[in-house]
């Protein structure tokens, strides 16, 4: 394990080193620990802390894999959203209208599986456009890096709660 | 490749023209009177001497070397018969027509085990192999002793033993004056010249197939050494299966693999093994495709093989999950399996998510430092200066596994609060995932303690983090640099 954390170059020291500028990105407007800060600013933080941990992973993993794509391409989409509110519902129709094309094909041979597969590919950003094999290294990687998100900001979490 | 080898055949065509034939005629002469052509072969003549040797192996090779030849001779002059009395144009205007590629498959039609020497060259082994298809395709007549003697030695024109186009070869078999069939042979005794003549003879052959274009151009691709009984029954089979690219590959590949000799049996479908590419190439492999064998007893259509390599890469990745999903080795079948492989997702994204929303709660109490302590602990693989020894209470204080359990009861009410308050926004965020994240907690809890433990050692210097049960340093930590 000592291996994997001194190894630069791993998944995990990327996805920690980007993760933890965010973070402190994130925390440092707040130049005093508030006793209790209010609730809609945890919700804020906790938002900005979401994106910032899918939008650090998916930067680690660069654009290797489908659903990193697919996820970075979602995050700037919804930045964009929010900056331009009135645009949101139509590129959502336009998304939807892509997601509906993309996912009529090379979906065959799936067998028995097609209900499985279906929740699969909605769990999985970028899934839908896939057939079920390539579905599958997907998924692998997915969790592989998931794994290794949750380990992190566990660690991070614990050494926060511990000051 | 006809192309090529009309060329070759042309350059070669007048040497041997001018300088062969009339050296050939003396030698047939000869030749005919003897029986054993093998020493009358003129060695001065190249093409003799390398057509001697050539032919010479394979008798050798064949325990009968007549005989054995005699079959395939037989036919093969039976057909040459034929070819003969249509007429005597003259082979020499087409450069197809060349003797010494005629002789060369001739000589080698007959032993099979002997087609080692010339496998070199596999263009002339795929001629050979079609030849000894069309030889027992049984378009051959009957036999003349003469004819055969004269026929074996030569070898020559006999190849267009189809006789759809005897013109061109006609002539030099049409002279019962073995003349021509000897220079035949004479040409092409070098073995160069044997494959040059090959390659003419291909030419000439392919041109003779006009009905059995499937068969032949599958054969050219098939097999680089002719075996010649091979070559009608993987013919029929493909023909059965003409259109299918695939299964042609899968036969060819399996052919490829059969060691000469052994081709009868395995020239019908079925391969032991399933080979995803393909051994030894055809002189013009598609190479986009994946080569697979089909297995005994499953369907041979392109299709199914598609579906079937299909099946085995979801298996294999679904193997591949099973390792990474704890809890998944007990299950047997893909859809329960793949449920499990959802559940595990979901559960895996919920903690992503409640452990975000616990680190926006949890207000870092800690300075600046420690986070730029953290990033360059992670960034750099050195260690950070002895003098942080404040760092090893709390260092100490990751109980492995205990401290998980203590850490929730501090932000348990605030996940309540949150929930009460925030609009559900985040789908998953539920009580519940609190349950998930401690449920995921045996799971991951000794892969984190190890990297909590070595995160501690890489920061805070070699120290020995001990188990510290009990209550939780909360105290201030002072970070000395």
């Amino acid at each position: 394990m000592d291996s994997q954390l001194l190894n630069p170059t791993s998944l995990k020291s990327r996805f920690t080193t980007r993760f933890l500028r965010a973070l402190t990105k994130i925390n440092a407007p707040n130049p005093i620990s508030s006793s209790s800060p209010t609730p809609r600013e945890i919700f804020q933080r906790y938002r900005r802390i979401k994106v910032a941990a899918d939008k650090s992973m998916a930067y680690s993993v660069r654009s290797r894999t489908t659903w990193s794509r697919a996820t970075l391409s979602r995050l700037r989409t919804r930045s964009r959203h929010r900056r331009l509110a009135s645009f949101g519902p139509r590129s959502s129709v336009t998304t939807a209208a892509v997601l509906e094309k993309a996912s009529s094909h090379g979906k065959e041979n799936e067998g028995g599986l097609v209900v499985q597969a279906g929740e699969l590919r909605e769990l999985v950003p970028g899934g839908e456009t896939m057939d079920l094999c390539n579905l599958l290294d997907e998924t692998a990687h997915y969790i592989k890096c998931l794994t290794t998100q949750v380990q992190v900001m566990k660690t991070i979490a614990n050494l926060y709660s511990l000051e | 490749m006809a192309e090529v080898l009309n060329r070759t055949a042309a350059q070669r065509q007048p040497t041997w023209n001018t300088r062969g034939l009339n050296s050939a005629t003396e030698q047939v002469g000869n030749w005919f009177l003897n029986p054993n052509w093998n020493n009358s072969m003129d060695q001065s003549d190249p093409f003799e001497s390398a057509l001697s040797s050539m032919v010479s192996s394979p008798a050798a090779a064949s325990n009968v070397p007549v005989s054995g030849e005699n079959v395939m001779m037989r036919e093969l002059i039976g057909k040459l018969g034929n070819i003969c009395n249509s007429g005597d144009a003259s082979c020499y205007s087409t450069p197809l027509n060349s003797p010494p590629r005629l002789n060369l498959s001739m000589v080698n039609l007959p032993n099979q085990s002997t087609l080692a020497p010339f496998s070199a060259d596999p263009g002339f082994a795929d001629r050979a192999a079609r030849l000894s298809c069309f030889s027992t395709g049984g378009n051959f007549g009957g036999l003349n002793d003469p004819l055969m003697d004269s026929f074996k030695l030569s070898g020559n024109q006999s190849v267009n033993v189809n006789g759809t186009q005897s013109n061109q070869n006609s002539p030099m078999a049409g002279n019962s004056g073995s003349d021509k069939k000897n220079t035949g042979v004479s040409r092409s005794s070098s073995p160069e010249n044997a494959e040059s003549g090959v390659s003419k003879e291909e030419s000439s052959v392919s041109q003779q197939i006009p009905s059995r274009n499937d068969a032949g151009t599958r054969k050219r691709k098939s097999i680089p050494r002719g075996k010649a009984k091979e070559t009608p029954s993987p013919a029929a089979a493909d023909d059965k299966v003409a259109s299918e690219n695939d299964e042609s590959n899968s036969k060819r590949s399996k052919r490829d693999g059969a060691p000469a000799g052994n081709g009868n049996a395995k020239a019908t479908n079925d391969g032991d093994e399933k080979r995803s590419k393909e051994n030894s190439k055809p002189p013009e492999p598609p190479k986009d495709y994946i080569h697979v064998r089909a297995r005994r007893g499953q369907a041979t259509d392109s299709h199914s093989l598609a579906e079937r390599v299909r099946r085995e890469k979801i298996s294999e990745r679904m193997k591949f999950l099973q390792d990474l999903v704890p809890g998944c080795n007990k299950v047997i079948g893909k859809a329960v399996m793949l449920d499990e492989i959802i559940n595990y997702v979901q559960s895996l994204q919920r903690q992503v998510e409640f452990l975000s929303m616990k680190l926006a709660t949890v207000n870092p109490r800690m300075d600046v430092n420690m986070e730029a302590l953290l990033s360059k602990m992670f960034q750099s693989r050195g260690l950070l200066p002895q003098g942080i020894y404040s760092m090893d209470s709390s260092a100490q204080a990751f109980p492995f596994g205990y401290q998980p359990q203590q850490g929730l009861p501090l932000n348990n009410g605030i996940p309540n609060i949150t929930e009460t308050q925030f609009s559900m926004k985040t789908q998953g965020f539920q009580l519940p995932s609190i349950n998930g994240f401690t449920d995921a907690n045996p799971q991951v809890g000794s892969v984190w303690e190890d990297d909590l433990q070595s995160i501690v050692q890489m920061g805070f210097g070699q120290n020995q983090p001990q188990s510290y049960q009990g209550s939780i340093t909360t105290g201030q930590v002072k970070i000395e640099l």
